[in-house]
């Protein structure tokens, strides 16, 4: 942005001082750029050219081959890349909607405690990850709580087993991943303006038809943030499967990882990590195309 | 000692009274000099081990501190896998001690990351001599056994309808409607194939590609009856969500301590003895003091304080006679009454295999869910 530069000694003064204050900006955005720069795109160039190489076990042979992408793309892999893309899908599309109706009581209803609201949404932060996932096993296994509660209740016989199901590592996902999803959707129905919504319910439409007509469109940018921050991690877990899942039905990250691991085979494990990447970038991509020109909601 | 207390008070007092004159670089210069000095004169007083968590008893570590006046620095891993990678790159190099399992000493000696034993300064000769001069290492030029244990079975004689011998009882067992979907297997290719090319009569360190791919047909048919392959826990075979797994002899033991009518068994023909071991690091920082710490932990009344406290048993040679008799299900920490060393065998990776072992085994895992 250029400043308007005026011709009086006030102008040139004002001009001197901007141009201070922007080498000071460019000073404050360079630390950050920098840190980004060798610990993000550093490894990450290292892992690109790693992923043409050929591997000498625990080491890399620089090459150029395509070889490592067609294994990663072929057959078992390429099924496990794509069961990750709809696992991924599937457990930010369950995330969104529990987090939506959470998010819009927050935003409409909790005027007074609303900070009380969000912080309770974000109690969970206060422990770590790993200790919350672990504490759900003791949950759902077997003589766990649930089914402790469950039969007190009557809502079900005997045993329950739910541990190592896939139905343990929905319900784990959701529940680790839900304030991310929250937090986002929260911001954008707060600012929906009040007015809007009356509007729509004088000129005749239903509740029901206001929210799918006007609050649904305008929260489309807080849908897009949740979905990026829960499906981007979540083709990457491998902790909630591995503690709630059993282990079984391999997705991308512990075949990534198994491949850096175990087979020590680093450029194998390096095209998998790019092309996880690439999957990203693609969701990243359809999100901010759905999104566009949603820049002045709000205003 | 007392000379580093010494010259470490003396460069304080000359850094605060520069710093007052406000020559604190000059401080700093003197200090850094001073330590140097000091640290060349005096013993390293350092030691830095690289380990799986908690495999150390806490007394023994307080005992060695009090008579060293050292402390082990300990880093942790959680498996095998990471241990090579890390120490296979340059964050390796700060270590000392390292504890590899017995597959991967091969590998990281031919790497050239290890340092040679000197023998004249450690006497092996207490040690059990079934943990010595094994394939992974012959004349023990690298490695010292640590502690050992075993691929076995626990079940539920209920559950199973019947006694397992043979690692076919245990296939022939997991397809029965009351075990299908409560069975545990390793995260490990090579010991959820290994069984299937012992019962072909195969040595899982000589077979090829073929044959391992053909071995693994039967496992990926057989992983709908498995339920995890995921660390076993003991509650889980106490309450019956799990009646059928393979494990080490140690959880085996806590979970008959939970529930008395599980049972143990280490399968024939084959199965898998694991050891693992002590390693010096290549031009390892302490190499003097990693030597006195390894002799304080193959004294003999270490190795028995450390067995009680790790679960697994140490190398020293009668240690099972030299247990208290308070020690509950004693015999269960050595494997059982009658482990027959000669029917066990320890994985050596190989380059040229090893990736097939975990491809394979993540193509198990797949066929599982």
């Amino acid at each position: 942005m250029k400043p308007a530069v005026g011709r009086s000694a006030a102008g040139r003064f004002n001009l001197r001082h901007a141009s201070a204050a922007q080498t000071a900006d460019h000073f404050l955005a360079g630390i950050p750029t920098l840190w980004l720069a060798i610990f993000f795109l550093a490894p990450l160039g290292f892992t690109v050219v790693f992923s043409f190489g050929r591997s000498t076990f625990g080491g890399v042979a620089l090459d150029f081959t395509f070889a490592n992408y067609a294994t990663a793309l072929s057959g078992f892999y390429g099924a496990a890349f794509l069961r990750t893309l709809v696992f991924a899908a599937t457990a930010s599309g369950l995330c969104l909607l529990v987090a939506f109706p959470a998010a819009y009581f927050i935003a409409r209803h909790t005027s007074r405690f609303r900070l009380l609201a969000i912080t309770l949404i974000l109690i969970p932060y206060f422990s770590s990850f790993l200790i919350r996932v672990m504490a759900l096993t003791m949950l759902m296994s077997r003589e766990g709580f649930l089914e402790m509660i469950l039969n007190a209740l009557h809502l079900h016989q005997g045993p329950l087993d739910l541990l190592d199901t896939q139905t343990a590592v929905f319900v784990g996902i959701v529940y680790a991943y839900l304030p991310i999803a929250v937090v986002p959707l929260v911001v954008v129905l707060d600012r929906i303006p009040k007015g809007l919504t009356e509007a729509s319910r004088d000129l005749g439409a239903t509740r029901w038809e206001t929210f799918l007509l006007v609050t649904l469109p305008l929260s489309r940018p807080g849908i897009a943030s949740a979905i990026m921050l829960t499906a981007v991690p979540m083709l990457g877990e491998m902790v909630i499967p591995k503690l709630l899942g059993g282990s079984r039905g391999v997705l991308m990250g512990q075949a990534l990882s198994s491949q850096y691991l175990q087979a020590q085979n680093y450029p194998l494990g390096s095209a998998m990590a790019v092309l996880v990447l690439l999957g990203v970038a693609v969701i990243v991509g359809l999100l901010a195309w759905v999104t566009k020109g949603f820049a002045e909601v709000g205003r | 000692m007392t000379r580093i207390l010494r010259s470490t008070a003396r460069s304080l007092t000359r850094r605060s009274v520069l710093g007052l004159l406000g020559a604190a670089p000059a401080a700093a210069a003197l200090t850094s000099v001073g330590l140097r000095a000091s640290r060349a004169k005096a013993a390293t007083g350092q030691l830095n081990i690289y380990s799986w968590p908690d495999y150390f008893s806490t007394a023994d570590l307080e005992a060695y501190a009090k008579k060293t006046g050292v402390t082990p620095n300990i880093s942790t891993y959680d498996s095998d896998d990471t241990m090579f990678a890390k120490v296979n790159s340059p964050a390796g190099a700060g270590f000392d001690i390292v504890i590899p399992g017995s597959s991967w000493i091969k590998q990281l000696a031919a790497k050239g990351l290890l340092e040679e034993i000197d023998h004249g300064k450690l006497d092996l000769a207490s040690l059990d001599p079934h943990l010595l001069n094994r394939d992974y290492d012959p004349g023990n030029k690298y490695s010292i056994p640590k502690d050992w244990g075993l691929l076995g079975v626990i079940y539920n004689p209920e559950a199973v309808g019947g006694e397992i011998k043979t690692w076919e009882d245990f296939f022939k067992a997991g397809e029965k409607p009351g075990v299908s979907g409560k069975i545990r297997m390793s995260d490990s290719g090579w010991e959820t194939i290994g069984p299937e090319l012992w019962l072909q009569g195969k040595d899982w360190n000589a077979v090829g590609e073929a044959e391992i791919r053909k071995a693994a047909e039967r496992l990926k048919a057989f992983a709908k009856h498995v339920k995890s392959f995921s660390g076993l826990d003991a509650n889980a075979l106490a309450n019956g969500s799990i009646v059928l797994a393979q494990t080490n002899q140690a959880k085996a033991r806590a979970a008959i301590g939970l529930n008395p009518k599980l049972k143990w068994v280490v399968p024939g023909p084959w199965s898998e003895l694991w050891v693992d071991n002590y390693v010096l690091i290549k031009d390892a920082p302490n190499l003097e003091q990693a030597y006195d710490f390894l002799a304080f932990q193959l004294r003999p009344e270490i190795q028995l304080a450390e067995t009680e406290y790790i679960g697994f048993p140490a190398a020293l040679n009668g240690l099972r006679d030299k247990l208290g008799a308070d020690v509950k299900d004693a015999d269960l920490i050595f494997g059982g009454k009658d482990v027959d060393f000669s029917k066990l065998t320890s994985f050596v990776v190989n380059p040229e295999t090893v990736g097939f072992y975990s491809q394979l085994q993540t193509e198990i895992q797949a066929a599982a869910g």
